[in-house]
């Protein structure tokens, strides 16, 4: 197959247009063969990462596994290869940093216009932004 | 979701390394999707330049973008994609975004940079108005 994105990251918050993104990355998976790797990001306020208690909290983590079930299922019907992966900090930034990272090989990251932000903002979520900005693989916005 | 087959993708190109990298990518979305391509170049009209070479100036670019289209189309015929060329006059982001428009494109690629100031090193100003607020989806190839 000529394209060569093996490996495509899917930022998740539970959107609809992250979801969106989903659709998006499943459909260009089927083209080239590739597996997804989903990323859901609990947000964690700074002040957790001082306090050692912080990351006590895995209550809330059930919400975000919830979430890469749901993909997993979703993209299972269609036949590709889901791996999920929650991680708790601050979105923007660790997307990004889960995409250079070298170990992850990732090829393309797929990414919603807008996630859970304000909605008021009409154009590019703060989050989308930042990866678009950041990250050093090639970025899809999905509209 | 209907937007999920790329019909029609846009690639603008400037001539710099980051559009052609940004075609190289075009066309292998294109051989799997099997779509039709458009290159676009557009002619900077909105930058100030001087009242007595403007004629003279417009003429360069114009040449200029005539040979990188091209180029460019060159570049996918000979992996057997043919392209519709577009050359346009006027504000670069807003011709783009009217050709996405008129033409219904359903994916922009661009490159993370441009021909513009070096000291820009994340995302060059033009890609960054286009996955902004563009009406469809846009890849931005690194």
């Amino acid at each position: 197959m000529a394209i060569k994105t093996k490996k495509i990251l899917v930022p998740l918050d539970g959107s609809k247009n992250s979801l969106r993104g989903l659709d998006m990355a499943i459909h260009l998976a089927r083209q080239s063969q590739g597996t997804i790797i989903a990323l859901a990001v609990k947000t964690v306020p700074g002040i957790y990462a001082i306090h050692p208690l912080g990351f006590l909290d895995f209550n809330s983590m059930k919400e975000v596994k919830k979430l890469l079930a749901d993909a997993k299922l979703r993209a299972a019907k269609k036949g590709i290869m889901l791996t999920g992966k929650a991680i708790a900090g601050d979105p923007g930034y660790d997307i990004a940093r889960f995409a250079n990272n070298a170990k992850n090989k990732i090829d393309l990251v797929v990414v919603g216009a807008r996630g859970r932000g304000s909605a008021k903002e009409i154009f590019l979520g703060s989050v989308s932004n930042y990866v678009l900005h950041k990250s050093k693989k090639p970025v899809m916005v999905v509209k | 979701m209907t937007s999920n087959s790329f019909k029609k993708i846009l690639v603008p190109v400037d001539g710099s390394v980051y559009s052609e990298k940004a075609l190289k990518r075009a066309s292998e979305i294109v051989q799997v999707f099997d779509s039709k391509v458009f290159l676009i170049y557009v002619v900077e009209k909105s930058i100030p330049v001087n009242l007595l070479d403007r004629k003279e100036y417009l003429e360069i670019l114009r040449k200029f973008g005539t040979k990188t289209l091209e180029k460019a189309s060159i570049m996918l015929s000979k992996k057997g994609i043919s392209s519709k060329l577009l050359l346009k006059e006027g504000n670069i982001f807003n011709e783009i975004e009217k050709v996405v428009k008129k033409e219904q494109c359903d994916l922009v690629i661009v490159g993370n940079k441009g021909l513009g100031s070096v000291s820009r090193l994340l995302l060059g100003s033009v890609s960054n108005k286009i996955s902004q607020s563009s009406s469809c989806s846009v890849l931005i190839v690194k």
